[in-house]
């Protein structure tokens, strides 16, 4: 097989980058498992408790970037509770006791303290890149840390983390000779920004390319920032609120016009709606837009934005119909509910979609909140885009059926996965019964993760599930009627998944006893938290209902970090 | 199963053992929502509470505004940032609205402005025409009207208890308050026996 010295297996192996495929090459002989390992730049760890660091070191000594993430994903919406684990400490420890050159760190839904980020600051004399999506655990003294250390830093993304504003002077920490940033993202931080700092640290940053300030930033500081950094790719607008200074929105307007490189567009926190128009000159070459945090801009503001922006491939809102009409490249939608209570005319509805998918025919992911759905619209919206890759429909009403004829949603749905031939990510809402999840097992080939809230009837639905989808990654499932003998009927299914979610489900501890036991090489994870539920010992436990289940393959046993409220089994 | 009431026999108190009861088959959405005690702080709510079996009807119940957990599956730092009223000011800077009970518009003023409560009590009076407010906030009785505000977390807030460095820095907005509508809250005119 090995025709080759080593060096030129391993050249050929640079460009080999997804993770999927270095795992096939590992695979071919016990040579390329080699080379692979020690070459290797690049490690994604889906659950930070599918293995240790220690391992990790032994099988790739040498890599560059990890990508780590924790919480599972229903934490997004609190059903996780608060210290479940997730921490990123032992991670850093690790790494920094190591040789390990670590340029960039990317975790998702991770506990992270001031002192891993101190620690991590000091370790790594290389550091690059730090992205911390949904993360939670720290203050700006640790973003103060990273700033005064990492020498070499390009990149720092925080994104949509719970984050301590101590209002002090991080920004302030980036030393003067420091002129490599190439992304800042500070969006998600609440308190105030020095101003001034954040100028000069702009000013001498040449190479920036992404940019997206928080609240606290005003419009006459957001135009001298553009007037330093018109080679900006990517936006974020905090916040410009006064629309009385006509004057700041001219200066803007005259800076942002500089911006001929400027592609993506994001933010407006609040927004004085008016001012939107001093980015009208610059919209014909956005390609990205995501205005889904912007609850001050109405639709006829957005809609003039709108009609600007000929080149969109991502949008984040409402308009819908001119969406459809005009952006004719639209890859990803998302539309979030602006009124959770449900109510209002302003809800989006199956029309909105129907539109969407008859006039964006690239369009591949959409997230779709809305009031209603009908079987027809969702069978129209299959035929017109069999291309989607992700769909998430939630539908806000659970358990509401189709609003036309009463019927259960299966036949929209099993539309879409049958149309729909390279679907890996689906959610499902509205009233459905173990139907759906017969046609979802039948054609849903290369799904890899599906999401399950108040659906279905009987245990043959999960098991549609996990009997059909071979490629099933993640599942998570809520409030939903599947048992003891779905969860139980095929053991190991789970060793191909990555982790299964199931809340308010009718599960119950001895039928997780008996998993844990069948399956030694999951952790089988009892979360509850609530005292009076407090699971007992004796006989009656093959009754009692596990409240949440989180089970996950791992090569490293039990978690030893486990809160008090989680009950490994 | 059908359930027409709203499953209030999952409330019942009873003596036996556990597991001799049916075995409960779907819950209804009704029956979660007087089961869950775990409702997180969001502010946002639900929608319209129907019961498990009904299809096609949508019925209200009495606990029809309950929040489920986690319900529509919006993150939390998305409901925080986005679901909030349009209203929603900068915190702790410059223009917050003013809203007084029986007038039918709202008012901006400019906290940052004002040097103390009894600045803003000044201001406040200045804004709506009316003697009384000044006096609401200033020693709270005998007053037709209390001074409440918004703070960062979106609960409100009696003016005046906190230093006026750490209320400007929390209030989002104002609202002038009829006292009757305030009974029942223990804001007690002082030294009186209610």
């Amino acid at each position: 097989m090995n025709y080759f010295p080593d060096e030129v297996i391993e050249h050929v192996f640079d460009f080999v980058t997804s993770h999927k495929d270095r795992h096939s090459i590992s695979l071919v002989c016990k040579s390329w498992f080699k080379i692979e390992r020690y070459s290797r730049q690049n490690v994604f760890i889906g659950n930070c408790y599918a293995i240790n660091p220690e391992r990790l070191l032994r099988r790739f000594p040498c890599f560059k970037s990890l990508t780590l993430k924790g919480k599972p994903h229903f934490a997004d919406f609190n059903l996780v509770p608060h210290g479940w684990g997730g921490f990123v400490q032992p991670w850093i420890e690790a790494l920094a006791r190591s040789r390990v050159g670590l340029e960039e760190l990317r975790l998702k839904r991770m506990v992270v303290t001031d002192e891993s980020l101190e620690l991590l600051s000091r370790s790594f004399v290389n550091f690059k890149s730090l992205v911390l999506v949904s993360c939670e655990g720290f203050s700006t003294d640790g973003l103060a840390s990273i700033a005064s250390n990492c020498r070499h830093l390009q990149d720092l993304d925080l994104q949509e983390n719970e984050i301590d504003d101590h209002r002090g002077q991080w920004l302030s920490c980036f030393p003067e000779t420091y002129t490599s940033l190439v992304t800042l993202n500070f969006a998600c931080l609440e308190g105030e920004t020095n101003l001034v700092a954040l100028e000069r640290l702009v000013a001498r940053s040449p190479n920036l390319r992404s940019l997206k300030l928080n609240r606290a930033v005003p419009l006459d500081a957001l135009a001298r920032l553009m007037a330093c950094a018109p080679q900006i790719v990517d936006l974020g607008v905090g916040s410009y609120e006064d629309e009385q200074d006509s004057e700041s929105c001219l200066k803007l307007q005259a800076a942002i016009r500089k911006c001929t490189s400027l592609r993506s567009l994001s933010g407006f926190l609040e927004a004085a709606p008016h001012c939107l128009s001093a980015f009208h000159p610059v919209c014909h070459n956005l390609t990205s837009l995501n205005l889904s945090y912007a609850a001050e801009i109405h639709g006829s503001h957005l809609i003039k934005l709108i009609e600007h922006c000929k080149k969109l491939q991502r949008i984040g809102d409402k308009g819908l119909e001119v969406v459809a009409s005009t952006c004719k490249e639209l890859q990803e939608l998302r539309v979030f509910p602006t009124d959770l209570q449900g109510g209002g005319n302003t809800a989006v509805t199956e029309d909105g979609l129907v539109a969407i998918s008859a006039g964006c025919p690239k369009l591949h992911s959409i997230l779709y909140f809305c009031q209603q759905m009908t079987n027809a619209a969702l069978i129209t919206v299959a035929k017109n885009c069999p291309n989607f890759i992700r769909f998430r429909l939630c539908i806000l009403e659970p358990h509401k059926p189709d609003h036309v004829t009463s019927q259960p949603l299966d036949e929209g749905f099993g539309a879409i996965v049958q149309a729909c031939k390279n679907l890996k990510r689906l959610s499902v809402s509205g009233l459905l019964t173990d139907q759906v999840f017969l046609y979802i097992g039948m054609y849903a080939t290369e799904l890899e993760m599906l999401s399950i809230a108040f659906a279905g009837d009987t245990d043959k639905g999960m098991l549609y599930v996990l009997n059909g989808c071979k490629k099933m990654r993640k599942l998570e499932i809520r409030d939903s009627p599947f048992g003891d003998a779905a969860l139980l009927a095929d053991v190991n299914k789970y060793e191909t998944m990555r982790s299964l979610w199931m809340s308010s489900c009718e599960v119950t501890l001895g039928g997780c006893k008996r998993l844990a036991r069948k399956a030694p090489w999951l952790n089988v994870e009892i979360i509850n938290e609530n005292d009076n539920n407090r699971m007992e010992e004796n006989g009656y436990e093959g009754r009692q209902k596990v409240d949440k289940l989180y089970l996950y393959r791992t090569v490293v046993g039990t978690r030893v970090d486990a809160p008090p409220f989680v009950w490994i089994l | 199963m059908e359930k027409d009431g709203l499953g209030l026999e999952i409330t019942e108190l009873r003596l036996g053992l556990p597991g001799t009861e049916k075995m409960m088959k779907k819950r209804g959405f009704t029956e979660m929502i007087m089961a869950s005690s775990g409702s997180n702080s969001d502010q946002c709510e639900s929608g319209v509470v129907s019961s498990g079996g009904d299809v096609g009807k949508v019925s209200e119940s009495p606990v029809a505004k309950s929040q489920v957990v986690g319900w529509p599956p919006v993150c939390s730092y998305r409901r925080k940032n986005s679901c909030k009223e349009v209203s929603t000011t900068k915190v702790g800077l410059g223009y917050v609205k003013v809203s007084m009970d029986g007038v039918p518009y709202l008012r901006k003023m400019d906290l940052g402005s004002s040097q103390g409560y009894d600045d803003l009590a000044f201001a406040l009076d200045k804004l709506f025409g009316f003697h009384g407010i000044g006096v609401a906030l200033k020693d709270g009785d005998n007053c037709e009207y209390v001074t409440i505000y918004e703070d960062k977390d979106g609960d409100w807030m009696l003016a005046g208890d906190v230093p006026w460095g750490m209320f400007i820095e929390s209030c989002k907005r104002l609202r002038i308050m009829k006292r009757s509508d305030a009974t029942g809250f223990g804001l007690q005119p002082r030294g009186v026996d209610e």
